[in-house]
């Protein structure tokens, strides 16, 4: 019998790729959102409390914290970030003829997945300056107004960079809510996808405890939000 | 089993306002060759009673003229079955993918009053008219081993007994006519067309196509049919094979969770369900390949 033609070198990777996709997605990049919510929801509870949980994390020491940083949240993004921009590229969205309820959530996934990559791009850029290297801090960071976050001053800081304009705190508001969204939905493909839910009842379910986590999320997401867009530091 | 399909709503019944010789306009999306241009052409009939898309495609063929009253090459089309199991007439009809011989024209007035509009499948390559090639379809068959293969050359015996359940679930796939309704609504289902290179051969050019059709997206009618050869208890002697194939390039791992293609299915196939079951079967697949070795 004639076997399946042999796949490209790209192709024999795919299943391993986009199931590697649908992982990370969830463990680091979710759990990572959801602790960096909770570290910023501690800003209603005074700038004292946030310093504090910055202080927390800021001990695990100077060459430690950079190493878990690059290994399980910027590293893990952009290559989460970089496989979906290409899952894109490689659907023909049509939202406007199958206008079903699951195909504008497939729809808007891969939405909010682009305008969440770019406004992570823009806020880790605008906090962090994206590489703390002293010839990139000085010839790129700074002349481009990134790099504002300083930990030892986190509350005033972190309030400073939302409060910087009207335009930044509703890029802030669309931001925090796309990556809720793509979380919460991608959780629910990725109970299909790994195999968890099975049934249509099983998924309607499903859909129901994702929706109860995205609102979760959403409640901690702009509570920090509003904490940061209104506290003010003297 | 609770099934979303939308084949209930086809099959409403008819308020009786169609009333014979009724005057109506058919809009067909026209093309003389593969890649060719398209253009559209519209013909007038007159109503009859149980008329359906074939039927209308009939009247077309007996008098090919345009309601502006040129005469013009028949539309061509395919039917086979004329009961809505063989596929061959499925067509784009009122924007909805569906078969002809099951499009009943006074519900299609009922719902736009006037017009009928008639478009060739938008996945698949064109070869003229409505007729679309389908073998993609087949070629991906091939692929994922939809078959049960048997020895036939002496009597093995009756083979292992199924559940009731098992059978009834096994009913719900075999039902899958291949018509390609669930890849028309497929977002991740892209079509592939190729044009002859310069001095190519047909076996080239057959031998490209058939390599592109392999490595791209099998659809969620393969995955169906992967469940349902590897859920019968002699196919499941090759379920690995299956399961192979399910994770090869352009496997499973391609399907967005859109789950267009259950809600468009004219069967009313759990084609989600089987999408999640054979999802799982990868998972479990994957596991063993690398660490039970």
């Amino acid at each position: 019998m004639q076997r399946p033609d042999p796949a490209s070198i790209f192709g024999r990777y795919e299943f391993l790729v986009r199931r590697l996709h649908s992982l990370i997605g969830l463990l680091p990049v979710g759990a990572f959102l959801f602790i960096h919510f909770v570290t910023n929801f501690s800003i209603l509870d005074g700038p004292a409390t946030f310093q504090m949980r910055v202080d927390q994390i800021h001990s695990l020491g100077p060459i430690t914290l950079p190493v878990v940083e690059w290994s399980c949240i910027l590293l893990p993004i952009v290559a989460h970030a970089l496989i979906g921009l290409i899952i894109v590229a490689r659907g023909k969205r049509n939202l406007l003829y199958y206008r079903y309820a699951r195909n504008f959530r497939y729809t808007f996934q891969r939405w909010t997945g682009v305008v969440a990559f770019a406004f992570i791009a823009w806020h880790v850029f605008d906090t962090r300056g994206w590489i703390q290297e002293s010839w990139w801090v000085a010839h790129v960071t700074h002349p481009l107004g990134g790099g504002t976050f300083d930990a030892a001053r986190a509350a005033a800081t972190a309030t400073a960079s939302v409060q910087a304009s009207g335009w930044v705190a509703a890029a802030y508001l669309v931001g925090v809510l796309a990556c809720v969204y793509h979380l919460a939905n991608g959780v629910w493909t990725m109970g299909i996808t790994w195999g968890a839910w099975t049934s249509p009842a099983a998924q309607r379910w499903a859909t129901m405890l994702c929706a109860a986590v995205g609102l979760g999320l959403a409640v901690m997401g702009l509570g920090a939000l509003w904490g940061m867009a209104t506290t003010v530091i003297r | 089993m609770n099934t979303t399909s939308n084949s209930s709503s086809f099959h409403r019944p008819i308020a009786s306002d169609c009333q014979p010789g009724q005057r109506f306009y058919v809009r067909v999306l026209r093309q003389d060759g593969p890649r060719k241009r398209r253009y559209w052409q519209r013909f007038a009939l007159e109503y009859e009673a149980d008329m359906n898309c074939i039927s209308v495609l009939q009247r077309i063929a007996e008098n090919p003229r345009t309601d502006d009253g040129r005469d013009v090459a028949p539309v061509a089309w395919e039917c086979n079955c004329l009961e809505e199991v063989c596929g061959a007439c499925t067509m784009l009809i009122n924007g909805w993918v569906r078969q002809a011989c099951t499009a009943l024209v006074a519900q299609l007035l009922q719902d736009r009053p006037g017009e009928i509009e008639l478009r060739p499948m938008t996945k698949f390559p064109v070869l003229r008219d409505l007729v679309v090639d389908r073998s993609r379809i087949f070629a991906i068959l091939e692929k994922i081993l939809a078959w049960v293969p048997v020895d036939s050359y002496y009597d093995l015996g009756p083979g292992p007994r199924q559940s009731q359940e098992a059978q009834q679930m096994a009913y719900l796939y075999s039902k899958c006519m291949s018509c390609g309704c669930c890849l028309e609504a497929c977002p991740q289902f892209l079509k592939i067309e190729l044009e002859y290179r310069e001095g190519e051969t047909p076996e080239a050019y057959n031998a490209r196509l058939r390599t592109a059709n392999m490595r791209a997206y099998i659809g969620s009618h393969a995955i169906a049919q992967v469940e349902l050869f590897n859920s019968n208890p002699i196919g499941a002697m090759n379920a690995t094979e299956r399961l192979d194939a399910l994770v090869a390039e352009g496997g499973i791992q391609v399907c967005g969770n859109s789950q267009n293609c259950v809600r468009v299915c004219p069967k009313g196939i759990p084609l989600t369900t089987a999408i999640a079951r054979a999802g799982r079967a990868a998972t479990r697949h994957i596991f063993r390949k690398w660490f039970d070795r």
